[in-house]
């Protein structure tokens, strides 16, 4: 494990606690249990099929100790003892195989669910050797034109027990998205047939529901998406992406639109022009927090893994990092705050998922796509070491400002002059992404202080609803002198709360 | 109105050319005035030249009037124009087999009634109607015969796909309802788009495709573009623009024949086109144009001028705009730019700014950016023609030649579908144009160190290296990721200096490229390789470009064919698209050299193959996910007849053999395959309903077997 250092002091030098040495600084440390590189990689010239496990991991699910992986090439891999910290005793036993690119796992009793292209399966042991006998088809029909990027993800459960499916639109030759539910999500009907619930996505390759049990997806900013978000998933609403409209003409679409939005003009009056056109919870801006987002994972390990629980954790591909995010319900829907919070993976983050302990592991493959981290694949475990980091923890609104939450108290001093703040929308169009336009600088003065020192509000002039106001800090300081890991926040101000 | 641009970049530049950012709004006032001017001139036919109305139309600025000066033909008799490649007519070459005649009269008469926004003036005015029959004359006896292309089936419908991909619509509107891949089903006009004539009024089939197949032999100064197309595809198009909905060729005709002309008519009327100086824009055999005099204060001048708000005898008409007048006095009155140094004029006249960006002013508008369609897997790169910014620093001299002359090899995205056109005439001026314009005498050429060519083999690869191989093919090899363009020739197209530049920074030539800093900052992410030192890394990939041997590290060996799979003592299943089984096909490969491929969507089996089983390469390890096929040619097809059903999955019986389950007629059904000795055995059971219907593959020795709830077939080859 050559590269483990390496990786170690990536993350160490993000999570920096002045004054210390640099062994002491991690809040989070990491271990590699498997990253591309070895002879086992399917792309060295010396790796033929049968040498090892190409461990593209494209879904996660926990059986006791022992984590189910399903790989790209089609197979789903049991790791033993997968909480080990020797390498040694974790062994690797091939559950299923033949599958077509799955990328999604799911637990339903003994049994797992796992997406194909063209199908989710249900996978059994029915003789009880440790291997699956039985591909039952648990859900499918949508169309499969054949186009590589016409992917298919999931299924996750939500709180009610609905399995959700997310079906990706094709791109380029043999796509056909004018039918069979390409850019919609649905969940698995009792009859085994998808059920459709809402359209307008692109990319949803990651998907994941919160404490409360409502679903979240994750999309990748392209045509029609002008940045990375993360959706509200549910019934009735379009994300915006218009190349998901033909199947409306279908029999069982479950609604219509009230109006088709018009094009080429800010997002917050796009919105206005479809009773069913919905803002996402939050949107990543552009390089500074997300480029292709992927999973999403709920922090639910009563403080196990530090003290973010009850967030939301996004995986992201193109710069092989983990965002975090903060939801709140405002008027009745979710908004909230994106943060960076950790980078320097080896290979593109695709999956995430927290291990019984509250340990989280990372599942990564970059087939496909460039990203940062160089590898092709890779599994990390990442554990939280006792040692809180200073963060922006929560930030939330309110009617004239937001209220910031620290993990540690601030030192007063440190916050004169040390906030800015500014605000962006994007064009709703069918080009590939959108820059920030009607970029504006709101006046800002620092509020009341918590008694704990770890609550500061900021007064904000001429909030504006529908715009991410962006939260820059220069030189604030913990009440022990250290300063923030990451000194941005992005909050996606849908509405204006009341208080 | 037209609509407002949008798009990344934008501000001033240089006070020449506005590129309006966002949404931002141009004033009230101009907005009310601009409003006026279409209140008060409901039938105004002004000419409509892109590239002023694009840029300069809001507040009148010099510059527009120096594109209005060169488009509209005023450099043409007066002198003095600024763009590289001054305007000219159409050549007026053999008119009486190609044009109208009817269609040429009414033109003649009024441009505008021939073709809406013609840049043509009004020459006609006060000239009697026999005069004009004259002219009309003699312009049917300019040219030698022609021959038209033999006769091919035409086929509009595929015209009009490749009138919408191959770039057409960035100077013209789509037609009728054809539906962008990214649209609503909304056919968008665009405010910018050159109109069409009514093709049917004024040419025919033949000649709109003798046309077509080479514009550069009538349009010589590169404002139609040469789009290189084949035969077919030139018909195809011509088909569609003039909405031929026949296919036999024996029925199409030329146009209507022209009467025959005496020789005085001819005469009298190439005096006419002589008094009128048409020659100085036409190019008319045996015609000398006059020079007149150059040109200024025209618009306060007393006296009839070209630019009179009303048309005078024996002078050319233009019906321009206010804001084009406003433009076009600014031109003539203030110092005018003799030259373009920064391109602005040149590429506004000629409308390179439909597809092309540079120092970020112009590119595809917000109504044309989805026209552009190409691999989105690559993002806007795989659709959208690269930027100009610096192309002549970035691009080597004979390089950017042969991209000018049309060359097939200097096409490097064929992902792309829109077409470089080729300005072939103007490719030693063009090249030699943008070379000093984009010169950067400080730029240092990147200085090879043999011993560190072989670290390039490393770097370009995926073990420990950068990764390029990723997303970029190499040569024939295609990358092991979205195809990005070939880089194994960048020394024979790019400057080494622009090259290291442009690793350091890729968004900076192209924002929001898929591309990575993969030198952030000057910063090596590989620390490992030549001491993570930027530029020896950078020389190495480029001397392993220029003079490695063979390939970067990483792309598969695949020559030993470890990638097929080879049944052992168990079957093996594996699911994959498959040519003849579909998208859900389940593949069996039998120890014994018997396979099988069920098509799950049908829930059907679909071809039985001999011999090697499967490459599971692309299934198991590429992005591309292709339609694969069997190992073997060997291959048998079930026949039509068998009844269909919805599969439901499969298990595994005790040796790895497969039992589908399919649902028929609401009754479900256990099908299952195994082989022995040679022979693939096919086995049917239900519980309840009729015996399926069963077919077999084509080519095949059956035997079988019935009981009452079952149906046994042995497959057999002599």
């Amino acid at each position: 494990m050559e590269m483990k250092l390496i990786f170690f002091s990536a993350i160490a030098l993000l999570i920096p606690v002045l004054g210390q040495t640099e062994e002491e600084k991690a809040s989070y440390e990491v271990f590699e249990l498997m990253t591309a590189s070895s002879p086992s990689d399917s792309r060295s010239k010396e790796w033929k099929p049968g040498d090892g496990i190409t461990l593209e991991v494209s879904g996660m699910e926990w059986m006791g100790d022992t984590l189910a992986i399903s790989i790209r090439k089609g197979e789903v891999w049991m790791i033993d003892n997968a909480l080990s910290d020797k390498i040694e005793d974790i062994s690797y036993r091939l559950f299923a195989s033949g599958l077509h690119e799955p990328l999604g796992l799911a637990r339903d009793g003994d049994d797992l669910l796992v997406s194909q292209r063209a199908e989710i399966t249900r996978l059994q042991d029915n003789d009880g050797d440790g291997v699956a006998d039985a591909y039952l088809t648990e859900c499918d029909g949508w169309n499969v034109s054949g186009n590589y990027h016409a992917y298919t993800y999931g299924p996750e459960r939500d709180g009610e027990g609905n399995l959700w499916v997310t079906l990706n639109l094709g791109m380029g030759k043999l796509s056909d998205n004018s039918m069979g539910w390409r850019g919609w999500g649905g969940i698995i009907g009792d009859d085994h047939r998808f059920v459709p619930k809402a359209l307008g996505m692109r990319s949803p390759s990651g998907m994941g529901a919160n404490l409360e049990g409502d679903m979240f997806y994750s999309d990748q900013q392209g045509t029609w998406v002008p940045a990375s978000p993360i959706y509200h998933l549910r019934e009735g609403v379009f994300f915006g992406n218009q190349e998901s409209l033909g199947t409306l003409k279908d029999p069982d679409a479950p609604f219509q639109l009230s109006a088709v939005p018009k094009a080429n003009v800010p997002y917050p009056i796009a919105l206005k022009q479809s009773e069913e056109f919905v803002p996402p919870a939050v949107w990543l801006p552009y390089n500074k927090v997300g480029r292709s987002t992927t999973d999403i994972q709920v922090i639910d390990t009563d403080g196990k893994f530090g003290p973010f629980d009850g967030q939301l954790l996004i995986g992201e591909f193109t710069n092989s990092s983990v965002s975090r995010v903060f939801l709140e319900e405002v008027g009745g829907e979710y908004q909230g705050a994106c943060f960076p919070f950790l980078n320097g993976f080896p290979a593109a983050v695709v999956r995430l998922s927290f291990a019984p302990d509250g340990s989280l592991f990372v599942g990564m493959t970059n087939r496909g796509w460039s990203s940062l981290g160089n590898r092709s694949y890779g599994l990390s475990r990442i554990s939280f070491k006792g040692v809180t980091p200073f963060s922006i923890q929560e930030m939330s609104a309110r009617s004239d400002g937001f209220d910031l939450l620290f993990t540690e108290p601030v030192d007063e001093a440190s916050l004169e002059g040390a906030f800015e703040m500014s605000s962006y929308t994007y064009e709703y169009s069918s080009s590939y992404g959108s820059e920030e336009i009607q970029t504006k600088d709101h006046g800002l003065s620092v509020g009341s202080i918590s008694d704990d020192g770890k609550r500061v509000r900021i007064k904000v002039e001429e909030l504006r609803p529908l715009y991410v106001h962006e939260l820059r800090t220069k030189g604030v300081r913990s009440s022990d002198g250290r300063s923030l890991d990451f000194p941005n926040a992005y909050y996606t101000l849908n509405k204006i709360p009341k208080s | 109105m037209r609509a407002f641009e949008t798009g990344a970049g934008g501000g001033q530049i240089f006070g020449v050319l506005r590129r309006r950012n966002g949404f931002g709004k141009p004033s009230c006032l101009l907005l009310a005035v601009f409003a006026l001017f279409c209140c008060l001139s409901p039938a105004k036919a002004s000419p409509h030249v892109v590239g002023f109305e694009r840029f300069h139309s809001e507040e009148p600025t010099a510059e527009g009037g120096a594109v209005l000066y060169s488009e509209l033909g005023c450099a043409s008799c007066h002198g003095g124009s600024a763009t590289v490649v001054p305007r000219q007519g159409p050549r007026l070459i053999n008119l009486s087999q190609r044009i109208e005649r009817d269609w040429l009269v009414s033109f003649l008469k009024d441009p505008e009634s021939g073709r809406e926004g013609s840049n043509m003036p009004q020459m006609f005015h006060g000239v009697a109607d026999g005069e004009v029959e004259a002219v009309v004359a003699y312009l049917g006896s300019v040219g030698k015969d022609i021959k038209f292309p033999a006769d091919r089936h035409a086929n509009a419908e595929r015209g009009s796909a490749l009138y919408h991909e191959k770039g057409c619509i960035a100077c013209h509107a789509p037609t009728s309802d054809f539906r962008s891949p990214h649209g609503s089903g909304e056919a968008l006009v665009p405010e910018l788009a050159i109109a069409h004539p009514d093709f049917q009024k004024k040419t025919s089939l033949e000649a709109l495709n003798l046309f077509l197949s080479s514009p550069s032999s009538y349009r010589t100064d590169g404002r139609m573009p040469h789009i290189q197309l084949d035969r077919q595809e030139s018909l195809d198009i011509a088909a569609h623009l003039i909405d031929y909905q026949g296919s036999d060729p024996r029925e199409l005709s030329g146009v209507i024949l022209w009467p025959k002309a005496s020789a005085e008519l001819i005469e009298s009327g190439k005096a006419i086109v002589t008094k009128l100086n048409c020659a100085s824009c036409h190019d008319l055999p045996g015609l000398k144009a006059d020079a007149m005099k150059p040109l200024s204060r025209v618009v306060e001048e007393e006296g009839a001028h070209c630019l009179s708000s009303e048309p005078t005898p024996g002078v050319p008409y233009y019906d321009l705009t206010a804001p084009q007048l406003a433009s076009l006095n600014l031109f003539l009155t203030g110092a005018r730019p003799e030259n373009d140094p920064d391109g602005q004029l040149t590429l506004a006249a000629m409308n390179c700014y439909a597809c092309h960006d540079r120092d970020g002013v112009g590119g595809p508008t917000s109504e044309t950016n989805h026209f552009f369609i190409g691999d989105e897997g690559l993002g806007d790169s795989g659709r959208l023609p690269p930027p100009l910014t610096g192309i002549g620093h970035k691009l080597q001299g004979d390089w950017m030649k042969s991209v000018f002359a049309g060359e097939a090899e200097s096409r490097v995205r064929p992902y792309m579908s829109t077409q470089m056109p080729p300005y072939a005439a103007h490719a030693e001026a063009f090249t030699k144009w943008f070379q000093e314009m984009d010169a950067k005498p400080e730029a240092k050429d990147i200085v090879i160190r043999p011993d560190d060519i072989e670290s390039g083999r490393k770097l370009l690869g995926i073990h420990g290296g950068t990764n390029c191989i990723t997303c970029h093919n190499w040569g024939e090899q295609k990358s092991l990721g979205i195809p990005a363009l070939d880089i194994s020739n960048l020394d024979a197209r790019l400057q080494s200096s622009w090259f290291h530049e442009y690793l350091i920074n890729p968004a900076s030539y192209r924002p929001g490229t898929l591309m990575p800093p993969l030198w952030p900052g000057g910063q090596s992410t590989v620390p490992d390789v030549l001491e993570g030192d930027t530029d020896r890394q950078i020389a190495a990939i480029w001397g392993f470009i220029k003079d490695g041997q063979g390939s970067p590290e990483g792309f598969p060996d695949r020559s030993g064919g470890q990638f097929e799979l080879v049944p052992g003592e168990r079957p093996i299943i594996q699911r994959t698209f498959l040519e003849g089984a579909g998208t859900k096909a389940i593949l069996v490969g039998f120890p014994g050299e018997i396979h099988l491929a069920y098509d799950g969507s049908l829930g059907y089996p679909s071809l039985v193959w001999r011999g090697k089983f499967f490459d599971a390469y692309d299934t198991w390890f590429t992005r591309a996910a292709p339609f694969e096929n069997p190992l073997s040619d060997d291959v048998y097809a079930f026949g039509e007849g068998g009844g269909e059903g919805r599969f439901s999955g499969y298990q595994l019986d005790a040796n790895g053999n497969p039992v589908f389950l399919i649902e028929r007629d609401g009754h479900m059904i256990e099908e299952s395959f195994r082989v022995e000795t040679g022979k693939l055995i096919r086995s049917l059971k239900w519980e309840d309903g009729e015996a399926p219907k069963v077919s077999h593959p084509h080519g095949v020795e059956v035997a079988s077997e019935a009981s009452a709830k079952s149906l046994t077939f042995i497959y057999s080859w002599k």
